[in-house]
C-alpha cells in the first residue's frame, strides 16, 4: 500500500517535470495565456469590487476581502488541479474514443496515470492570480496560513469532484456534459459567499458534493479557527477522493474501449 | 439560400442527438441564475439599487444568460480547430460561403436549444421573480429583434476571433478577452452600476450591446431605448459579419502561402 | 510452452441503437434502445511462446476486441484467458511489464517533445532502471536507426519515423509478447520491410512471441507461421500460412510482354484475363496446372518481360469465406 502510494506520487512529479519541459518549447503562448488567465480572474474581482462599492455595505457578513479570500483559494487550487491533473476534466473523452488504452497498456493506475499525464497551460495562470490576489487583499497571516493548507486540500477536492462526474460515462454512456457542468458547478459555488445559499442546497455542497469544503469552510476557519474543524476539513477531503477513486475503478470493469458507438437501424 | 437552410435542418436534427449537452448546459443554466437570485436577494431589501428593483434584476441576469446561452460561443473553439487542423482546406472546396454556411450550421444547431433557453428564462423569471411591473406584450417585437441582432453580432465576433487561428498560435486570449468584456460590461451587472462616464461610453460598444441592451428592454422598457439601441446593434451586426468575411479572406491567402 | 491460452472467450457490447429521422432522434432522447453486439463468441485457441501469430479476418470480426482482451485493457464477458501465467483481468499491471502493443492509430509519443524525452518518460512509468534502459534505447535506436531524429520533435517526423519510435516506445520494457494491431498501415515499402525485419530480429534473439493483426498479406507472409481467421466474432480457420497460401493462394496472376505477336497455350488451370497483340495477362490454378509446368510451355525466345504476382489478402479472405459459406 505504502510503495503504491510512493510510486504513484513518483509518477506524478515525472509528468509534472515532463511536462513543465514541454511548456517551455512555447513560451511565449505559455506566457499569453497564463495572462488571459489572470484576465479573466480579474474581471470577477472587478464585478465584486463594483458592487461593494455601489452597496457601501458588505453582503451577508462578508467583506469584500473575505470574497477576494474566496477567490484566492478557488483559482489557486483549481489552477493547481489542472496543473497536475489537467486531465481529469476530459476523462469522459478518454473513455469514450478509448484514449484510455494506452494508458491500461501501462503498469500503473490507469486513473492517477491518465489523469496526471497532461498539464494546463492556462491554469499556471490561475495559480498565480491567487498568489497575487492574496496579496493585492494584504491578507492577514491567518489568511496566509489557511491559503496555504486549502489550496491543497481545494485541489483534491475539485480533482475528485471531476474524476466522479465523469466516471458516470462508465456506468451510463457519454456523461461528459455532465462532468463539465459538475466541474462548472464547482467553481461557480465556490466563488460566492456562504451566507447566500440556504437549505437544500447548502445542504448539498455541505454533504454529496462538498463543494463547501473547498473555499467556504477554509474561510470559516480563518474567521473562526478550530482544530476541530480542520480534522473535519482534512477528512472530508480524503473521504470525497476515495469514493471517486473507487467509483471510476469500479467503473473501469464496465470499460468499452471506443465501442461504444451509436448504430443507426 | 436553400443549401444554407438545408445545412440549418441537418444542424437541428444533430443537435437533438446531444441530449446530454443540452440537459448539461440547461441545469447549468438553471443553477447560474440560481446563484443570483440567492445573491441579490441577499443583498435587496426592499429598495432600488442603480435604478433596478429585485424582480428587474433577477430578470435582468436571466435575460444576459440567455443570450450567452444561446450564442453559439462555441464558433470561436470551432474555427480555431478548423484552422489549426487543416480541416478548413477541405471546407474551401464546397460550394458555399463558409462563412454564412457556419452561420446557418449555427442557426440550426441553436435552434432547440433556444427555444429550450427561452422557455426557461421566462419561466425562471416568473419563478425567482414574478412578472415584472409595467411590462408591455407589444415591445415583444423590437425585444426579438434586439436580441436576434445581439446573438448574430456575438456569432461574428466570435468568429473572427477564432479565425485570428490563422495569424496566430495562440489565440485564445483574444477570446478570453472579449468573454470578460462581455461580463463585466453588462453580463452580471447593468451598466447603470458603473460609474456615469464609463455608461457613456459603453452604450456604444459592442459588449454591452449584446448583453444590456436587449436584457435592459426587457426589464425596463421604453421606445426611446428602443430606437437609439437597435440601430446602434444593427450596425455593429454588419460590422462584424464584414470583419469576419475579412480575416477570413485574408487568412485563407494566408494558408495558400503556407501550403506550396 | 503457451504464452497465451484463450478459451472460450466472449465479449458482448451494449450498444445504443437509433432509428432514422427526426422522430426516432427524439425518442432517442428521452428513452434510448440498446441492443446486444456480439463482438466475439467462444473463441478458444493458443499461441506458443515465440511463435509469430497472424490474426486476420475483414473489419468488425473482433480483431481488435481480442487484442484489447489479451492485454487487459477490456473486460471479456465470459470464457477464460491466460497470458503468460497471468489473468489479464486481475493482473493488468504485473503483465502489463511483460507486454507490448503497437496499436496502427494510436501513439504513445508527445507530439510536441522529440521521442527520446517520451521514451524516457516511459522509461519511469515501466520503472526501468537508468543503465539498462539506455542500452536498450541504444540497441532499439540502432536496430530501427532511429539515431538522427532521436531529437526532433515528433510532429516534424515522417509516419515511417513516427511508426519507428512508436516501435520503440513499445519495447522499450523489453517485452515478452508484442501485439502489433495494423502495425504496418500506410506505411511505404521500404519501411514496411524495415519494421518486418525489425520483427524478425527481436523475435529470433528474444524470442519474442508476436501477436500481428494487419491487412497486409506481405507481412502475414514474411512473419507468421500460422495464420488464424476471424470471422463474425468466432474463429474460422486455424492453420499454417503454407497451407493457407496452398489453399487459397492457389492463383497465380502472370503478366507477359511479348517481342511478337502470338497466342499462348491454354491447358486447364489457365484462364485468360486481357489480350493485346504485345502483351497477355492470365491466371493460373496451381492446384490444377503447377507454374513450372506452364512456364515450359511458353516461347522463352518471344517474352520481353514477364511478371508473376500473387492475388492480395483482401481475395483471399473473401475466398476464405465464399468457400466456408458455400461448404457450410
Amino acid at each position: 500500500m505504502f510503495t503504491e502510494v510512493k510510486t504513484h506520487l513518483k509518477l506524478i512529479l515525472k509528468y509534472f517535470t515532463f511536462n513543465l519541459s514541454a511548456l517551455t518549447e512555447y513560451r511565449t503562448s505559455f506566457l499569453v495565456q497564463v495572462f488571459g488567465m489572470a484576465l479573466n480572474n480579474a474581471s470577477f474581482a472587478f464585478f465584486w469590487w463594483v458592487l461593494f462599492d455601489r452597496l457601501g455595505t458588505g453582503i451577508g457578513g462578508y467583506g469584500f476581502t473575505d470574497v477576494m479570500f474566496l477567490w484566492a483559494v478557488a483559482s489557486t487550487g483549481f489552477g493547481l488541479s489542472h496543473v497536475f491533473f489537467a486531465n481529469a476534466n476530459r476523462i469522459s473523452g478518454m473513455i469514450i474514443t478509448g484514449e484510455l488504452d494506452t494508458y491500461l497498456l501501462q503498469p500503473k493506475n490507469p486513473l492517477i496515470n491518465s489523469i496526471s499525464a497532461r498539464m494546463s497551460v492556462t491554469a499556471w495562470g490561475d495559480v498565480i492570480y491567487g498568489i497575487v490576489l492574496m496579496a493585492l487583499i494584504k491578507a492577514s497571516g491567518m489568511m496566509w496560513v489557511m491559503f496555504g493548507i486549502s489550496i491543497f486540500t481545494a485541489a483534491l477536492l475539485i480533482t475528485s469532484i471531476a474524476v466522479a462526474g465523469h466516471s458516470l460515462t462508465f456506468y451510463f454512456g457519454n456523461m461528459e456534459a455532465v462532468g463539465r457542468t459538475l466541474w462548472e458547478f464547482t467553481i461557480t459555488f465556490s466563488i460566492y459567499p456562504e451566507t447566500i445559499f440556504k437549505g437544500p442546497v447548502k445542504a448539498l455542497i455541505m454533504t454529496a458534493v462538498p463543494i463547501g469544503f473547498i473555499t467556504h469552510v477554509p474561510l470559516r476557519l480563518v474567521r473562526n479557527f478550530s482544530w476541530g474543524t480542520l480534522l473535519l476539513l482534512f477528512g472530508v477531503t480524503l473521504a470525497y477522493a476515495l469514493f471517486a477513486f473507487i467509483l471510476y475503478m469500479k467503473g473501469l470493469r464496465k470499460y468499452e474501449s471506443g465501442n461504444l458507438i451509436v448504430t443507426r437501424m | 439560400m436553400g443549401k444554407y437552410l438545408s445545412i440549418a435542418g441537418i444542424s437541428i436534427k444533430n443537435s437533438l442527438v446531444y441530449r446530454a449537452s443540452v440537459t448539461g448546459r440547461v441545469v447549468f443554466y438553471f443553477v447560474f441564475i440560481f446563484v443570483f437570485f440567492s445573491l441579490w436577494s441577499m443583498i435587496y431589501s426592499g429598495n432600488e439599487i442603480a435604478g433596478y428593483s429585485l424582480v428587474q434584476m433577477i430578470w435582468y441576469v436571466c435575460m444576459t444568460e440567455l443570450v450567452v446561452f444561446c450564442s453559439g460561443s462555441e464558433i470561436f473553439g470551432r474555427m480555431n480547430h478548423e484552422v489549426k487542423s487543416g480541416e478548413i482546406a477541405y471546407r474551401l472546396l464546397r460550394p458555399w460561403n463558409y462563412i454564412f454556411m457556419q452561420f446557418a450550421d449555427m442557426l440550426g444547431s441553436m435552434a432547440f436549444s433556444a427555444s429550450v433557453f427561452t422557455v426557461m428564462a421566462v419561466l425562471l423569471g416568473f419563478v425567482f421573480a414574478g412578472p415584472i411591473q409595467g411590462f408591455n406584450p407589444a415591445s415583444v417585437p423590437l425585444i426579438v429583434i434586439s436580441f436576434v441582432l445581439s446573438i448574430t453580432m456575438n456569432f461574428f465576433i466570435c468568429m473572427s476571433l477564432g479565425l485570428l487561428a490563422f495569424y496566430f498560435e495562440e489565440n485564445s486570449p483574444f477570446y478570453f478577452i472579449y468573454q470578460k468584456l462581455l461580463f463585466v460590461f453588462g453580463m452580471l451587472l447593468p451598466i447603470e452600476f458603473l460609474p456615469i462616464w464609463t455608461q457613456g461610453i459603453l452604450r456604444y460598444l459592442p459588449f454591452s450591446l449584446i448583453t444590456w441592451g436587449p436584457a435592459r428592454m426587457v426589464v425596463n422598457f421604453s421606445y426611446e431605448y428602443a430606437f437609439e439601441i437597435i440601430p446602434m446593434q444593427a450596425a455593429w451586426c454588419v460590422f462584424s459579419v464584414l470583419l469576419a468575411m475579412f480575416v477570413f479572406s485574408r487568412g485563407v491567402r494566408k494558408v495558400n502561402v503556407h501550403g506550396g | 510452452m503457451a504464452a497465451i491460452v484463450l478459451e472460450n472467450l466472449s465479449k458482448t457490447y451494449r450498444v445504443k441503437v437509433r432509428g432514422e429521422g427526426l422522430k426516432n432522434a427524439i425518442k432517442s432522447l428521452v428513452r434510448p434502445d440498446y441492443r446486444e453486439v456480439e463482438a466475439v463468441r467462444n473463441i478458444s485457441f493458443s499461441v506458443n511462446e515465440g511463435e509469430m501469430l497472424a490474426f486476420i479476418g475483414p473489419n468488425g470480426a473482433g480483431k481488435s476486441t481480442t487484442i484489447k482482451m489479451l492485454t487487459g485493457i477490456l473486460h471479456p464477458t465470459g470464457g477464460s484467458m491466460n497470458v503468460l501465467g497471468y489473468n489479464p483481468v486481475k493482473d493488468r499491471r504485473r503483465l502489463s511489464y511483460n507486454i507490448g502493443a503497437v496499436f496502427g492509430q494510436k501513439s504513445q509519443l508527445s507530439f510536441h517533445l522529440p521521442p527520446v524525452d517520451s521514451f524516457r518518460l516511459l522509461s519511469s512509468v515501466y520503472e526501468i532502471e537508468k543503465s539498462a534502459y539506455e542500452s536498450r534505447l541504444k540497441r532499439l535506436a540502432d536496430l530501427l536507426e532511429l539515431n538522427e531524429f532521436l531529437d526532433t520533435p515528433v510532429r516534424k517526423l515522417s509516419l515511417g519515423q513516427r511508426v519507428r519510435c512508436e516501435f520503440a516506445a513499445s519495447l522499450l520494457h523489453a517485452p515478452k509478447i508484442l501485439f502489433l494491431d495494423e502495425p504496418t498501415i500506410g506505411l511505404d515499402v521500404v519501411v514496411k520491410h524495415r519494421i518486418r525485419d525489425l520483427i524478425i530480429k527481436l523475435n529470433k534473439e528474444e524470442n519474442t512471441t508476436v501477436f500481428l493483426t494487419s491487412h497486409d498479406a506481405g507481412d502475414v507472409e514474411n512473419l507468421c507461421r500460422r495464420a488464424i481467421v476471424i470471422d463474425h466474432g468466432t474463429v474460422a480457420l486455424d492453420m499454417p500460412v503454407k497451407k493457407l497460401k496452398y489453399d487459397y493462394l492457389n492463383k497465380k496472376v502472370v503478366s507477359l510482354k511479348l517481342n511478337e505477336s502470338a497466342g499462348i497455350p491454354e491447358p486447364p488451370g489457365v484462364e485468360l484475363i486481357k489480350k493485346t497483340p504485345y502483351a497477355v495477362k492470365f491466371s493460373v490454378d496451381t492446384r490444377i496446372a503447377p507454374i513450372s509446368k506452364i512456364l515450359a510451355m511458353l516461347d522463352a525466345g518471344n517474352i520481353a518481360d514477364i511478371t508473376i504476382e500473387e492475388p492480395p489478402m483482401e481475395d483471399i479472405i473473401e475466398a476464405i469465406y465464399m468457400g466456408k459459406r458455400e461448404g457450410g
